[in-house]
């Protein structure tokens, strides 16, 4: 009776297992058709352009930049901080659209395991979410890698407050005291003050903090612009309080922060820039309070706020025409531009995106 | 009358101290609720871990589940491509890997603990290692991986490939099924081996004719479980080297270049990817909990084929 049973439950199964594998035929061939159908356009597009551009590819090419659709193969392999990450793979979803044939692949370590790989020619890009460190650099030059670096979008996290707090300005060692390794329990701005760190008369008000989780990249940002420093120094462990309300769901922590006139918070700039009811503050990185917004991030001015960059392999390049379209692509608008913002980093000014282009193209 | 009478006091009595006692076996029944209770909650924390994960993901499984299935890993979570179809193809070669490699060493090695080895200190000395080794974190087992299979063997291996993941994953498994198998052939009756002997057996033909079809259905069940627990594993695979954010291939379930192939996916990497994702866009964590479904789903199914196959060996050997 058992036995019959389970096998009842077996067969049971095993057809469902069918059916949905039956699906996926069938889907299967419904991706298949805008596929090929994708495919065959791509290729109309090369034959065309074979047909009248085969002589002036040479002139076309420093004005044009991009080859043409679906003209090359290869494979690009990119590692690095997974701040960056999202980028490089929101491009190569992009890019997949105008060469097809190129498989991009994006890991994302961190960019000191990133810069590890890079300068030993494992990858053809590393990631970074800061420049070089000299020690790196040299490990290249080793190596026999040299690397042209491109600063591709700005990384700026917002601080805010609810709209009726009196506090417009916080520096580095203010946040510290209210959300760092040592504020655990302070239920009030002015207990910032008690760990003897120079900081702003701060108010004596009920403090609620909102932010994103462990597993959010803002909240690696975070540490890594605002607390490092300050908790390095004072022999500290480089994380936030533990006790405060932490959430993945970037729109929670902006209702959070405006459920309250004397919350604290931070998520990116590129979300809380359109986000109504709450109070950004201006920060204080050591050169005076500087507001946050679009231009003093672009500028480097807002000192919660970083640049991303990423370091191509030279003679990968050389070899390579797959590396070559996707930086390419990477360069054009699609991916300063769009990509940038569709994965909620900032762009770069139209100034700081000339001088990238203006690097890639003079590598 | 009195005699009858007398009778009757006594089975009274006795009737009562038999009541009383039952009545007095508070602890034992406090014991048996407790019992009960233990399991009600293990089935209900179950329960809840189920039931939260498919209503987080019943918008992606009902919506499109089989765009998801032949999907690829994506950056933003509203992308109709986004699927795990290289996920899957990846857990299912790291399956075949771990079948082809665990299964037949962890089973022969068990027939010779159990079979041929001597029963001496040193045959003890292995078999309590062998243990250990079952309890060795999974993180261990990818540094192994990493050094060996990734680095050292990787001209054989492609590197970070399946191959290095699915060899990993089955020596991680292999004390699992040594002990599994081990066990299972220990429970045939001494009966049974010496009837064979009797007949005129030989120690190989005894093994062959009477230990392994009588142990098979606890060989198999025992095998096929400790791959479940193999295919689960996350951060060996992490080690070993399974990218994070974009794999350019998306072969089939059967393309075999992609087995040494320098990069690849696995499902319990994808859900860690997807969970992290969600801290940057929120939709991923219902694409995680879709993945964890159908991981389950593969989970179950091997199950299945695993009672499956204990039925029809037990069958046999009724």
């Amino acid at each position: 009776m058992k036995l019959r049973k389970l096998l009842v439950l077996i067969i049971g199964l095993i057809a469902t297992f069918a059916l949905v594998a039956a699906a996926c035929g069938n889907d299967d061939d419904g991706d298949a058709t805008p596929d090929t159908a994708g495919q065959a356009d791509a290729g109309d597009t090369v034959d065309t352009g074979d047909t009248g551009d085969t002589g002036d590819d040479g002139g076309q090419q420093a004005a044009a930049q991009e080859a043409p659709a679906g003209s090359v193969s290869g494979s690009v392999t990119i590692s690095g901080s997974s701040t960056v990450e999202p980028i490089s793979v929101r491009v190569a979803e992009l890019f997949e659209d105008v060469q097809p044939d190129v498989s991009v692949t994006v890991d994302g370590p961190g960019t000191g395991d990133g810069f590890k790989l890079f300068c030993e020619g494992e990858t053809d890009i590393s990631d970074a979410s800061r420049q070089i460190k000299s020690s790196e650099a040299e490990v290249c030059a080793e190596n026999g890698i040299e690397f042209v670096e491109l600063r591709v979008a700005i990384d700026g996290i917002a601080v805010m407050s609810g709209e009726g707090n009196p506090v417009e300005c916080v520096t580095f060692n203010d946040i510290y005291g209210l959300v760092g390794p040592e504020s655990t329990g302070f239920g009030s701005w002015s207990d910032a003050g008690s760990l003897g760190l120079a900081t702003s008369d701060l108010p004596d008000v009920d403090l609620d903090i909102y932010g994103p989780g462990e597993e959010s990249g803002t909240f690696d940002s975070f540490i890594e612009i605002v607390l490092e420093d300050i908790a390095d120094e004072r022999g500290q462990d480089a994380i936030t309080r533990p006790d405060y309300n932490a959430n993945a769901d970037d729109n929670v922590i902006i209702q959070g922060i405006q459920s309250s006139d004397t919350s604290f918070g931070w998520v990116g700039f590129a979300f809380a820039a359109h986000a109504s009811g709450v109070k950004l503050l201006d920060v204080d990185g050591g050169g005076g309070c500087v507001s946050a917004n679009a231009d003093t991030i672009a500028s480097g001015e807002y000192p919660v706020s970083r640049s991303l960059y990423i370091y191509v392999n030279k003679a990968k390049a050389d070899a390579n025409p797959a590396l070559v379209a996707y930086v390419d692509y990477y360069m054009s608008d699609d991916g300063l531009g769009t990509a940038v913002s569709e994965v909620g980093y900032v762009n770069l000014t139209d100034d700081a995106k000339g001088a990238t282009r203006a690097n890639w193209a003079g590598r | 009358m009195a005699k009858a009478r007398l009778i009757g006091d006594r089975t009274n009595k006795m009737m009562v101290q038999a009541m009383e006692r039952r009545a007095a076996d508070v602890r034992g029944r406090v014991f048996q609720i407790t019992l009960l209770v233990t399991l009600l909650i293990s089935l209900f924390i179950l329960g809840v871990l189920i039931v939260d994960v498919v209503v987080d993901a019943w918008g992606v499984l009902t919506g499109r589940p089989s765009g998801f299935l032949t999907g690829t890993m994506r950056s933003l979570s509203g992308d109709p491509k986004l699927g795990v179809h290289q996920a899957l193809v990846g857990t299912f070669w790291i399956a075949v890997f771990v079948a082809v490699f665990a299964f037949p060493i962890g089973i022969g090695a068990a027939i010779w603990l159990e079979e041929y080895a001597l029963k001496n200190r040193f045959t003890r000395f292995i078999e309590l290692n062998i243990r250990n080794l079952a309890g060795v974190p999974s993180i261990v087992y990818g540094l192994l991986g990493l050094f060996l299979f990734v680095k050292s063997l990787g001209g054989l291996t492609g590197g970070k490939s399946i191959a290095s993941a699915g060899i990993t994953l089955a020596i991680l498994v292999l004390p699992i099924v040594i002990i599994t198998a081990q066990e299972a052939i220990r429970a045939v009756p001494q009966g049974l081996k010496e009837g064979a002997y009797g007949v005129g057996a030989t120690k190989w033909t005894m093994i062959r004719s009477q230990v392994l079809p009588y142990a098979a259905p606890g060989i198999f069940t025992g095998t096929l479980l400790s791959m479940s627990r193999g295919i689960g594993e996350a951060a060996p695979l992490l080690l070993v080297g399974a990218v994070s954010g974009r794999l350019g291939s998306n072969p089939g379930f059967f393309d075999f270049s992609a087995i040494n192939a320098e990069a690849f996916m696995a499902m319990p990497v994808i859900i860690v990817e997807w969970v992290q994702n969600s801290g940057r866009d929120p939709g991923f964590a219902e694409a995680a909990a879709a993945a964890i479904v159908v991981l389950l789903v593969f989970v179950i199914l091997m199950n299945a084929a695993a009672i499956f196959l204990r039925n029809h060996f037990e069958k046999k050997r009724g």
